[in-house]
């Protein structure tokens, strides 16, 4: 066979045994996840939830910049608004705990869509500056407009109830997280793969060719935020539920960096690659947390070094190790 | 099936398509040669909408494109080829396929969500195989060779199942024996399946061999038009050539 041939011919060979050496291992992950809280302290339980949330979080703002290749800067700003319409949802409302997911998502995917749609007139460095300066304004206004959310002063989260009973800790919390994070997870795998999954890379690869082909290029962009923004509203809504208080100091840029660092370390494009980046950046993340001063510092050194030598991520690199071991 | 009236487009001061008028008839291989510059590939983006002309009409298929986006034309059954490869390049060879028959995979529900949807994957595969790039389905659409990068260009534009091809330059940089396959395949779709193609080339050996008409620009207006033999003889494009030939020496 001559060699390009070979090239061609591997991944065909290599996938279906790929699909069943991870189908065990993700069945005996998921059964482990769910044992978590019998097993371990309170404070390993908090850490999970974070890390599902930034999970949910990183799938998010994948779609938008790793499948449908637009740069979007503002992620922690509907993460936020998901943060704040779940609790306000809850607080004067009364909404049960699936309300206040939902209405979390929903309200940050309408802002998704308005963002997306102003979006279309710009690409690149104007598309992110643009998308920045949202993400700014938004912080400015979650700091701003006491009556609603608290201001300076944060807003307290009351506990969020699912079929009457009140939801106290992290461990109560954390089946909810945990189930809704899974849900988000396959949902994306199925969105990837989709029709609208290959709009989206088409877009992404080339929108002339993308529109010969028939693709509403404007439509699928709009889709691409939309979509992102309900992630970041649902991964608010999760925060929500096992935290007490939120200030608007934490939804800034730098959470924004972080979930694309986290994106990118575990390579853009790719949504195993997006929930790898998510638990590995935020268990580095966790460590730091005792060291602020280094905290920063860390994430840019992560990036630039990522940015350097595995531009593409961990995600391929993994696949590469799980296929040859397939081969074994 | 195709009608340009009187198509003009100026780029600032530039006039690049002049008073154009053309009609590709059904079922034939029309093509549209002359020098570089000459307004061909521009013709090609205003029939496909991605440019909007200064003045004058275009119908295909009996209608007119004036309301139209870019978007619209595939679904009509137009499909086109770009003179410098616009592939999906970081997407596998299948994908590229598939993302051609993306208005085909819009049936119902589950039509939408399957990677691999029922009603186009046989004829995505079956393209494959006749453009020669079966074995390359999964490879990196960037990492093919250039011949095959153009084939592959081919067969996404077949996945609209178009009634009108619009290529533009296909043969351009293959090999003599890339460019044999090229014209039997083209050949085929109007024969056997009834496409009527409009065809932009420089590789005179094509154009006379498969073409029914042809059409000759220079400076954005056409100098002459009639059969392939017809063109040949024609002084004015022989002119235009040998001006060609001549500058460039
Ligand atoms: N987008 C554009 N903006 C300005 N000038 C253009 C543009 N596209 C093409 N032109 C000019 O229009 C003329 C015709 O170009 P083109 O249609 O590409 O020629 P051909 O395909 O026959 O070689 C050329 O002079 C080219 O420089
Ligand atoms: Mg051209």
């Amino acid at each position: 066979m001559p060699p390009q041939q070979a090239v061609a011919a591997l991944p065909a060979r290599a996938s279906s045994n790929l699909r069943l050496g991870l189908l065990v291992p993700a069945v005996a992950a998921v059964v482990a996840l769910a044992l978590l809280p019998v097993f371990t302290s309170g404070y390993v339980v908090y850490v999970a939830n974070v890390l599902l949330v930034y999970v949910v979080l990183s799938l998010g703002l994948n779609l938008v910049i790793g499948e449908a290749g637009q740069f979007s800067l503002s992620h922690a700003a509907f993460y936020g608004i998901g943060i704040y319409a779940a609790a306000l949802g809850n607080k004067l409302l009364g909404l049960p705990l699936v309300g206040c997911l939902l209405l979390a998502g929903v309200v940050a995917a309408l802002l998704g869509g308005v963002i997306g749609t102003i979006a279309l007139r710009m690409r690149d460095i104007y598309l992110a500056l643009t998308t920045f300066a949202f993400g700014e304004a938004m912080q400015w206004l979650f700091l701003n407009w006491e009556p609603v959310t608290g201001g300076p002063n944060g807003l307290r989260i009351p506990p969020s109830s699912l079929f009457g009973v009140e939801i106290l800790n992290d461990k109560q919390a954390y089946p909810v997280v945990l189930g809704v994070a899974l849900l988000m997870l396959g949902a994306t795998v199925v969105i990837s793969r989709s029709r609208l999954g290959r709009a989206f890379r088409a877009v992404r690869e080339s929108d002339v060719a993308a529109m010969a082909m028939g693709i509403p290029v404007r439509r699928v962009k709009i889709m691409a935020f939309l979509l992102s923004a309900f992630y970041a509203g649902v991964a608010g809504g999760l925060f929500a539920t096992f935290s007490t208080y939120i200030h608007p100091e934490s939804l800034g840029f730098q959470t924004t960096m972080t979930v694309l660092t986290m994106v990118v370390v575990g390579g853009l494009g790719s949504t195993g690659g997006a929930l790898l980046g998510a638990v590995v950046f935020g268990l580095i993340s966790e460590l730091l947390r005792q060291a602020p001063a280094v905290q920063e510092m860390t994430y840019g050194l992560i990036l630039i070094l990522f940015m350097m030598f595995v531009p593409r991520g961990l995600a391929p690199a993994v696949s590469r190790w799980v296929r040859g071991r397939g081969h074994v | 099936m195709i009608e340009v009236e009187n198509l003009t487009l100026r780029f600032g001061g530039l006039v690049a398509v002049n008073d154009l008028s053309l009609v590709v008839r059904p079922r034939t291989i029309h093509a549209l040669i002359g020098p570089n510059g000459a307004g061909k590939s521009t013709t090609f983006n205003c029939i496909s909408r991605l440019y909007r002309p200064t003045s004058g009409r275009i119908r295909v298929l009996g209608r007119d494109v004036s309301g139209l986006r870019p978007q619209d034309l595939a679904p009509l059954g137009v499909a086109r080829t770009f003179q410098n490869l616009e592939l999906f390049g970081g997407l596998s060879v299948l994908e590229n396929v598939l993302i051609g028959a993306h208005v085909h995979c819009g049936g119902g529900l589950r039509e939408r969500l399957a990677a691999r949807p029922p009603a186009v994957i046989g004829h995505v595969e079956h393209l494959l195989e006749r453009v020669g790039l079966a074995e390359f389905r999964h490879a990196q659409a960037s990492a093919l060779d250039f011949g095959r990068q153009k084939m592959l260009e081919l067969a996404r534009a077949l996945a609209i199942r178009p009634r009108i091809l619009l290529l533009d330059e296909p043969a351009a940089g293959l090999r003599n024996r890339e460019i044999g396959a090229l014209d039997r395949l083209l050949n085929e779709l109007v024969e056997r399946d009834g496409l009527t193609v409009l065809l932009v080339e420089h590789v005179m050996q094509l154009v006379m061999a498969i073409s029914h008409r042809v059409t000759v620009m220079n400076f954005g207006a056409r100098i002459a038009e009639g059969t392939p033999a017809e063109v040949r003889r024609d002084p004015l494009v022989v002119e235009a050539y040998l001006g060609q030939e001549a500058a460039h020496a």
